[in-house]
C-alpha cells in the first residue's frame, strides 16, 4: 500500500515536472533550479498531505500552502494545475502579457494561491499570521510554507521564527529547500546560515532533516507532523538544485534558465521515460 | 479661540478599538512592544486571546497581520509612526497593499510630536510613501471625536488603512458626527482663500482663521481627515470660488497633502496660486514640541503669518 502511494507520488511529481516544461516552452525562461529542487515536496503536500479541495479553493477549513520563495512560482503552478485548480492550458500562457501565471504568484489572479509572494523574507510571517488566525478560530487547518535557503539571510524570517515558536504554533510547518546554491554561488559562501536546523531548534522549533528529493523520506516526515506538540515544525530538506534536469543538477547557473526548443524537447523526453518507468512499476 | 475638553489621542484611539472589538469578534490587536502605549490596556485585559504581543519586530508584525487577515480577522497594529511605515514599507506594500488585506495600521506620535527624540522618531514622509501603495486609505483625524468615529469607519470598511494620530492631548473641535471616509469638512466659509489642513494642524489653523476673521479676512477653511482618497469635489468647488489655496500639514511640504491638492487641481484643470506649508525637506530639529512647531511656523502664529504673507504677495502680484 505504502509502496503504491510512493510510486503514485513519484509519477505525479514527474507529471508536474512535465507541466513545468510547458511553462518553459511558453516563456522561454524560468527559475528552474528551485522549482525542480522543491517539486517532489510540493507534489507530496498537495497529493498526500494537505486537506484541500480544488473544486472549492476558498473552503474555510482547507490547509494552506504558501511559497515564501515566490520565484519558484512554476512549482506552485505546475502542482496546482495537476491537482485541477485550473485548466492546464493556462500553463501555456506563462510569461505572456497579462498571464494569470505571473513570475511570482499573485493570489488575486489564480485560485489556490494563498499569498502574493516573491519579495524574499515575507512568507514565514504571513504563514505565522495564518496559523494564529486558524488556531484562534479552532480550525483543524494546517499551514505549510517553503522557504529558500538563500532567503534565510533576510532578517524578517527570524522575526517570524521567534513569533511562531513564542505562540507555540504546532499547526505551522516550514520547509527549507536546502539545495545549497543561490545566484552568486554556494549559500555557505554567500552568507552562511548553517547549521540551519540548529538555528531553528534554538528558536524553539521542532526540526527534522530529510532528503527533500526522496519521496519515502518526504512522506515519512509528513506523517510525523507536528514533530512536537506546542512547537512549529521545520523540515530542513536537503535537495539538488534543478533536480530532474540532468545537465543542470547541482549547478548555481541553473537558478534561472533560458532553454531552447531543443532543450525543452530533451528534458521532456527524459521525463516521459521516467514517467513510463513509474507506470511499469505497477 | 478657547478650546476645551482635551483628550489623549492614543487613549481615545485604543478605547475606540476596544469598544468596536466588543461588537466584532474578528478584531485582533498586534503589538510591537507598543500595545499599552497605544491605549490598549483595557483591550489586553478584556481580550487576551485576541492580543498578540510580538516584540519589536514591525516587519514581522505587518506580515503576521496580513496572514491573520487572510483567515478573516481584522488586525489593528499601532506603533510609532515611522516604525509602521518607513521601516516595514515593503511588507506594507506587498503583504497589505498588493494582497489587499483588511489590516488597519496606525502610526502614533506622528509628524514631529516625538519632538525632542529627534529625526529617527519623526514621521514626515508617511503620507507620501503610503500613498504610493495602491488601494490604501489614509486617515488623519483632527480631534478626539473624529478619532473615535474614524476608528469605527475604518473597522467597517474592507481594505488596508493607514491612520495617523499624534501624541499631545487635543481638544474637541467639532460636534460628533459619523466619519465618512473620503469626505472633507468645511469648517468656515470665506472668499479670501481656501485653506486646507489635516490632522493636528487643523486646531492651530482654526485659531489663525479666527484672528483673520476679526480683521475682516474671511478664509474658507477645509479640514481633511481623509488624506487619501482626497475629497476632490470639495477642494475644487471651494478653489473655484476663492481663486487661491494654501495647505498646511505636519509633514514634509513635498509629497503630502499639499502635493495631493496640487495634483487634484491640475487634474481638474484649475490653475490658481498655491502655497504649500509644512516641514522643509530636511531632517527636522529636536526640542520641545511647541517650540519646534513654532520654529517651523506651524503654530497658530505661524499659520496666521503665513496666510497674511500669502495674501500680501498675492495682492502685490495683481
Amino acid at each position: 500500500m505504502r509502496r503504491e502511494t510512493i510510486r503514485c507520488l513519484k509519477e505525479t511529481a514527474a507529471k508536474c515536472r512535465l507541466n513545468v516544461v510547458r511553462m518553459l516552452r511558453a516563456s522561454g525562461h524560468g527559475h528552474i533550479g528551485g522549482t525542480y529542487s522543491s517539486i517532489d515536496m510540493v507534489t507530496a503536500l498537495y497529493f498526500y498531505k494537505m486537506n484541500v479541495n480544488p473544486e472549492k479553493p476558498d473552503w474555510e477549513d482547507r490547509d494552506r500552502f504558501l511559497l515564501s520563495a515566490g520565484h519558484k512560482s512554476m512549482v506552485q503552478y505546475a502542482v496546482l494545475a495537476e491537482k485541477g485548480y485550473f485548466p492546464k492550458e493556462i500553463l501555456d500562457t506563462y510569461g505572456h502579457l497579462h498571464s494569470k501565471l505571473a513570475g511570482h504568484p499573485n493570489m488575486h489572479k489564480l485560485p489556490g494561491v494563498e499569498a502574493s509572494t516573491g519579495a524574499l523574507g515575507h512568507g514565514l510571517s504571513i504563514a505565522t499570521g495564518m496559523a494564529m488566525g486558524l488556531r484562534l478560530d479552532k480550525k483543524p487547518s494546517k499551514v505549510y510554507t517553503i522557504l529558500g535557503d538563500g532567503e534565510l539571510a533576510e532578517g524578517s524570517n527570524w522575526e517570524a521564527a521567534a513569533a511562531a515558536a513564542h505562540y507555540k504554533l504546532d499547526n505551522l510547518t516550514a520547509i527549507v529547500d536546502f539545495n545549497g546554491l543561490q545566484i552568486s554561488g554556494k549559500v555557505t559562501d554567500v552568507m552562511d546560515f548553517t547549521p540551519i536546523g540548529d538555528k531553528f531548534r534554538e528558536f524553539g522549533w521542532a526540526v527534522r532533516e530529510i532528503d527533500g528529493n526522496n519521496m519515502d523520506e518526504i512522506v515519512e516526515a509528513f506523517d510525523a507532523l507536528p514533530f512536537e506538540e506546542g512547537k512549529p515544525s521545520m523540515i530542513v530538506a536537503h535537495t539538488v538544485k534543478a533536480k530532474g534536469l540532468k545537465e543542470g543538477e547541482g549547478k548555481a547557473s541553473y537558478h534561472y534558465w533560458n532553454p531552447s526548443k531543443e532543450d525543452c524537447d530533451a528534458l521532456e523526453k527524459d521525463l516521459m521515460e521516467q514517467l513510463r518507468g513509474y507506470e511499469d512499476e505497477i | 479661540m478657547k478650546f476645551d475638553n482635551y483628550m489623549d489621542p492614543r487613549k481615545t484611539f485604543g478605547k475606540a478599538v476596544t469598544q468596536e472589538a466588543e461588537k466584532n469578534e474578528d478584531i485582533v490587536v498586534l503589538s510591537a512592544d507598543s500595545g499599552k502605549s497605544s491605549g490598549f490596556g483595557e483591550f489586553i485585559e478584556k481580550y487576551p486571546d485576541r492580543y498578540f504581543e510580538c516584540g519589536i519586530m514591525e516587519q514581522g508584525v505587518i506580515g503576521i497581520s496580513s496572514g491573520l487577515a487572510t483567515t478573516g480577522k481584522v488586525p489593528v497594529f499601532c506603533a510609532i509612526a515611522p516604525f509602521v511605515t518607513a521601516r516595514p514599507f515593503e511588507m506594507f506594500r506587498n503583504d497589505l497593499g498588493y494582497m489587499k488585506q483588511n489590516v488597519k495600521v496606525v502610526g502614533r506620535n506622528c509628524g514631529i510630536t516625538y519632538s525632542d527624540l529627534g529625526a529617527t522618531h519623526h514621521s514626515l514622509e508617511d503620507f507620501a510613501i503610503v500613498r504610493m501603495i495602491p488601494g490604501v486609505t489614509i486617515l488623519a483625524p483632527q480631534d478626539p471625536y473624529e478619532i473615535e468615529e474614524a476608528v469605527k469607519a475604518m473597522l467597517s470598511m474592507n481594505g488596508p488603512v493607514y491612520m495617523r494620530i499624534g501624541n499631545p492631548k487635543i481638544p474637541v473641535l467639532f460636534e460628533r458626527e459619523p466619519f465618512v471616509i473620503g469626505k472633507g469638512r468645511k469648517i468656515t466659509e470665506g472668499e479670501a482663500l481656501t485653506l486646507i489642513t489635516t490632522g493636528s494642524m487643523t486646531m492651530a489653523a482654526m485659531e489663525a482663521v479666527e484672528r483673520l476673521e476679526e480683521e475682516g479676512i474671511q478664509v474658507e477653511h477645509i479640514g481633511m481627515p481623509t488624506v487619501w482618497p482626497i475629497d476632490a469635489e470639495l477642494i475644487c468647488d471651494s478653489v473655484k470660488k476663492t481663486g487661491r489655496v494654501m495647505t498646511i500639514e505636519e509633514h514634509y511640504i513635498k509629497g503630502g497633502l499639499g502635493t495631493i491638492v496640487m495634483e487634484t487641481l491640475n487634474d481638474n484643470g484649475i490653475n490658481v496660486p498655491i502655497k504649500m506649508h509644512g516641514i522643509p525637506h530636511c531632517y527636522a530639529s529636536n526640542g520641545p514640541y511647541n517650540e519646534l512647531m513654532a520654529y517651523y511656523k506651524l503654530d497658530a502664529d505661524g499659520v496666521y503669518g503665513g496666510i497674511k504673507e500669502f495674501l500680501k504677495n498675492e495682492e502685490g502680484n495683481k
